[in-house]
């Protein structure tokens, strides 16, 4: 096709391993989002078929069915549409932003409730982006080399990034970005774009943390609260509250940098072998909220009760599936296969590394989902289409 | 090796994301070494700070007993009904969904409740719902309980952990009617507590003593709880010398809460260990004499008896009268009883018979004769001519007839005239020689209760001690000296002490008022018991045929028709005893020439073995022989009727449920 290599002679069997680490990955998230969630009297008492763990298990038979799909049809045939998917997931983020579409919760206007399924159009606009950009990207590598083209590319990101952040849901708007940049940089767009754009990107977010933590109020007002927040807490700021009294502002101010604490404490306390499942007592007496234990924060919970043998067996399981994705896209047949994959692969490390890190307050806590592990539908589901389509660049690999 | 192979590829930009993810695992395995491996020890104290309180157990107080194990004083259960706020938090929030705030709501056109609001509605409900449980159980036992808004909230912000008494003190009446209720009244149960009980209420008070509150750690003790439950620590009296020994050990208790402060889970870390019991040398029954025997004079006699075994100094009673209730100490006492407690005359609160100083009076006459018979300038039998009227100065009044006097009957007409002629004649030194032998001037060893005081003798350095103030000892001091008036005090409990020296042949004991300090439950194996031994404080060294005319006069102040005590123990010309054969000698001292008497009865049981030493002493009272020996014989036909009837030593446990 071009003149970099992008088949290898070499092909051999990819083994069980993908796949084996994924079940691993989805018997630890049933079991925590069991532990998670039955400490709770009042999820206790619902019916088994209500409950959050019975759900998950739907969620990955639902997830598995679909990349059992998506393996059957070539990659290609499904990029061909990737735009359809793009332009729909741009339509239900702007959905989403309408009162009474989009329903409220944890801070942000972020999901469409379906009745029996509660859809948060981010976390499928991830996966369409990932399709859409490596179709773009798919063409010659010199037509990168044009400014036009590159800043077309970054039009694709910035699009859902800006109606993402205005729902608000900062992390995963913040996730197009490690994703964009790693597939324009895979695709082989030439370094000084994509160089300077990080720069320009570091330099950016630099300067958003440097008025917020240093400026005076007046140029703060201009930006929104809710990333000014997180920016405190991340760094341990005092909160600017005018109009409150020191007792207030200590409130809020122990309220908002509540949940990293007490995840801290639930990780730390874990020690090396954990208390054992179901028994982990940060969650049970609700110390760590219930409201995100299952989900955002399920790690902490695991790194309570397994320890941090647990968390090493987590971090090692990830560890096989992002490097075989990577393997994957060394043998791919095509740039659009091998970029697929970088995209994968770089969503789902992004996800596990924001998430275990804000667990562990090496990052700032945001709504990030860890993959297969956090309870909910939309995460779920687009974890396992983005492993199918990895699995799908697997099996087509020889096919021409 | 799937890493290392995708690291080695020569595919730049999937090196990169090679490198990039695993130094991303790197950097989180790091972080969580450092968390789980690192400061583990750190967060897993941060966990046990927040999710559980401890809680103070108080041990139980060890049981005062008598010498024949009649509970004078004890810990006892007192039930309160209680509200648990743990089972009340399902009611907390039902009554905010469906009452508080669908009310809320109606009254604001809809509108949410937020912030502050929100939050003084919460409270609201959680008051209504424990309100209303309070107002179930008064229903219920038919009686008026009001739960007040601020005593709940107080509660329920301060220590949610601990039960909210609701009603305190109730009885087993009321127990039972709330427990056969098939259903409880919602987050009420009964919670039992321990008060400290006097079963006989003011027997023996003055010397038991009482406790209070006592919220402070002792050394050995954790200093910091979440929680304390105080236990009692004694005040005065023998709680307060045994304190240490009958309070035991308060014990640990961690209850697992959750983040709303709700109790979770509870166990015990130490267990509390009961204070050991002290047994008494008093016997109840002797107890209850003395004091009947001071009742019977009036309700607000000022008073004392000591009775004591004089071979060896046990304590069989020790009475002070007014009396006072000590169980009272553990309720608010009213207006009219704290008056009463502070009324500056009564003095209920003096333990008399070891705090109480006063003049001794004619029964100093025992030394003085001693001091003139030692010195050899007093026959007993030699014929002194008495004036009627001491001439010393403007003279010194006499109750005794002018006439021949000789020892005994000096001695049983109490003639002071022939007791300040034969002490002038021994001198001062002597006398205060005397009265140094019987400790006069000192304390007898009770300091542990609080309540001891040494009276006062005229040593050489006091009497120099006092010239240097300018008040000189004269010639008519000692005159007063040696009818025991003027300059001299002591307690009751010298004087029994001092007749105890003469009825067991002139040793001087140490007053012995706790025998053993044992454990609560007695252990299988060994006995851990501490028996405190009686001990010898001195001797008076005198001839013993000098003691021995001393012993015969005060048998002839009891059974000589002429004897000042003789009209006491004699009914018709006949003793009033079955046998026994009492010894003493009467005593009445005036204060500052007023019209105020503090009259004395020195005795003992002659004819008994070992002999009981029965001193009384009566503030405003008549005389000995009229005030004081009628109480003393109560006692000793109490002593003769334990002595006849052994085997009902092991009274009745009156007043106990």
């Amino acid at each position: 096709m071009n003149t970099i290599p992008t088949t290898k002679p070499r092909v051999s069997g990819l083994g069980p391993q993908l796949w084996l680490a994924i079940i691993g990955i989805m018997a630890i998230g049933v079991m925590f989002v069991y532990s998670a969630t039955m400490a709770n009297e009042s999820t206790n008492i619902s019916a088994w078929y209500r409950q959050y763990y019975f759900r998950q298990i739907v969620f990955y038979l639902a997830g598995g069915a679909v990349a059992f799909v998506i393996c059957l049809v070539d990659y290609r045939r499904i990029v061909r549409w990737s735009l359809v998917f793009y332009w729909f997931a741009i339509i239900l983020l702007i959905l989403v932003l309408i009162p009474h579409i989009g329903k409220v919760s944890g801070g942000g206007r972020r999901w469409i409730d379906l009745r029996v399924f509660q859809l948060q159009p981010s976390e499928f606009a991830k996966v369409a982006f990932i399709l859409a950009l490596a179709h773009f990207l798919g063409r010659p590598v010199e037509e990168l080399r044009s400014p036009p083209v590159f800043f077309k590319a970054l039009g694709l990101a910035v699009l859902p990034f800006g109606l993402i952040m205005i729902e608000p849901d900062i992390g995963s708007a913040f996730m197009f970005l490690p994703i964009c940049l790693v597939m324009l940089h895979a695709a082989g767009a030439p370094f000084r774009f994509v160089g300077r754009l990080v720069a320009l990107g570091g330099a950016s977010v630099a300067l958003v943390v440097a008025v917020v933590l240093f400026a005076p109020a007046k140029w703060q007002s201009k930006l929104p609260l809710y990333p000014r927040e997180r920016i405190w807490v991340y760094f341990g700021r005092d909160f600017e509250m005018p109009d409150a009294s020191v007792a207030e502002r200590l409130k809020v101010q122990r309220d908002k940098r509540y949940n990293s604490e007490q995840a801290l404490i639930s990780v730390g306390s874990g020690g090396f072998t954990g208390k054992g499942w179901r028994q982990g007592t940060q969650n049970a007496l609700g110390f760590l909220p219930r409201a995100v234990a299952h989900n955002d924060f399920i790690f902490s919970v695991i790194a309570e009760e397994m320890g941090f043998v647990g968390s090493v067996i987590v971090i090692t399981l990830y560890t096989v599936v992002l490097f075989t994705g990577i393997r994957i896209a060394d043998e791919a047949r095509d740039r659009l296969g091998r970029l697929l994959a970088v995209g994968v692969v770089t969503m789902l490390f992004s996800h596990v590394f924001i998430n275990i890190g804000m667990n562990i307050c090496v990052m700032p806590v945001v709504g990030v989902p860890l993959p297969l592990l956090s309870y909910g539908g939309s995460s779920v589901l687009c974890s396992l289409i983005a492993l199918g389509i990895l699995h799908n660049i697997h099996i087509y690999r020889r096919s021409y | 090796m799937l890493i290392i192979d995708q690291i080695r590829k020569n595919d730049v930009p999937l090196r990169h994301l090679s490198l990039g993810v695993l130094t991303g695992m790197g950097v989180l395995l790091v972080g969580l070494w450092y968390v789980q491996i690192a400061s583990a020890g750190k967060y897993a104290e941060k966990e046990k700070g927040q999710s559980f309180r401890t809680i103070r157990i108080p041990a139980v107080r060890g049981k005062i007993l008598d010498r024949n194990g009649v509970v004078l004083a004890e810990d006892r259960a007192s039930y309160n009904l209680s509200i648990y706020m743990a089972s009340l938090r399902p009611y907390f929030t039902f009554e905010y969904t469906n009452v508080v705030r669908p009310a809320f709501l109606r009254a604001h056109g809809g509108v949410k409740p937020k912030g502050k609001q929100l939050e003084d509605l919460e409270l609201m409900s959680r008051y209504l719902v424990a309100s209303n449980s309070a107002y179930n159980l008064g229903g219920l036992l038919r009686t008026q309980i009001s739960l007040s808004e601020k005593q709940f909230l107080l509660h329920y912000e301060r220590r949610p952990v601990l039960p909210l008494p609701v009603l305190e003190n109730v009885s087993a009446a009321q127990v039972a009617r709330f427990e056969e209720q098939p259903e409880h009244i919602q987050g009420m149960d009964v919670e039992a507590q321990t008060v400290r009980v006097y079963p006989f209420n003011t027997l023996a008070a003055h010397l038991l003593g009482y406790v209070t509150h006592d919220d402070s750690s002792k050394f050995d003790e954790e200093s910091f709880y979440s929680y304390r439950m105080d236990d009692f620590s004694g005040v005065v009296g023998l709680e307060r010398a045994y304190d240490e020994a009958l309070r035991g050990r308060a014990g640990v208790k961690s209850v697992q809460v959750n983040r709303l402060g709700y109790r979770h889970a509870e166990q015990i870390e130490t267990p509390a260990e009961a204070g050991s019991n002290v047994v008494l040398t008093l016997d109840y029954n002797i107890q209850k004499a003395a004091e009947e025997g001071l009742a019977s004079h009036g309700s607000n006699t000022l008073g004392a008896v000591v009775v004591m075994d004089a071979s060896n100094g046990d304590v069989l009673a020790m009475a002070s009268s007014p009396i006072f209730d000590p169980n009272r100490f553990a309720h608010r006492l009213t207006v009219g009883e704290m008056e009463y407690l502070l009324d500056p005359k009564l003095e209920p609160q003096i333990n008399r018979a070891t705090m109480g100083i006063y003049p001794p009076g004619s029964i100093f006459k025992i030394i003085t004769g001693l001091a003139a018979m030692e010195a050899g300038v007093l026959n007993p039998e030699e014929t002194y001519e008495s004036p009627g009227r001491y001439p010393l100065g403007k003279g010194i009044a006499d109750t005794a007839a002018p006439g021949p006097y000789n020892f005994y009957k000096a001695f049983i007409k109490s003639c002071n005239c022939y007791f300040i002629e034969y002490g002038r004649r021994a001198g001062l030194a002597r006398l205060q020689d005397m009265g140094s032998r019987f400790f006069l001037g000192q304390t007898e060893g009770l300091g542990g209760l609080r309540q001891e005081s040494s009276g006062t003798f005229p040593t050489p350095v006091w009497i120099e001690k006092q010239r240097q103030q300018g008040e000189h000892w004269t010639e008519g001091n000692t005159a007063h000296l040696c009818f025991g008036q003027d300059r001299l005090t002591v307690t009751p409990l010298q004087m029994a002490v001092m007749t105890a020296a003469v009825a067991n042949g002139g040793t001087i004991v140490w007053p012995r008022l706790v025998q053993r300090i044992e454990p609560q439950e007695k252990l299988p194996e060994g006995d851990s018991s501490i028996v405190i031994k009686n001990e010898v404080r001195g001797l008076i060294n005198v001839n013993p045929a000098h003691l021995e005319v001393v012993r015969r006069a005060m048998l002839g102040d009891v059974e000589d028709q002429i004897g000042t005590a003789y009209a006491a123990f004699h009914k018709r010309g006949a003793p009033v005893l079955a046998g026994m054969r009492v010894a003493g000698k009467t005593g009445t001292a005036t204060v500052d020439y007023s019209k105020r008497k503090i009259v004395w009865f020195a005795s003992y049981a002659a004819s008994e073995d070992p002999p009981m030493v029965v001193l009384v002493m009566v503030d405003y009272g008549s005389s000995g022989g009229g005030t004081c020996a009628p109480i003393a014989l109560h006692v000793y036909q109490e002593i003769e009727r334990l002595k006849r009837a052994p085997k009902s030593r092991t009274p009745m446990k009156g007043g106990i449920l």
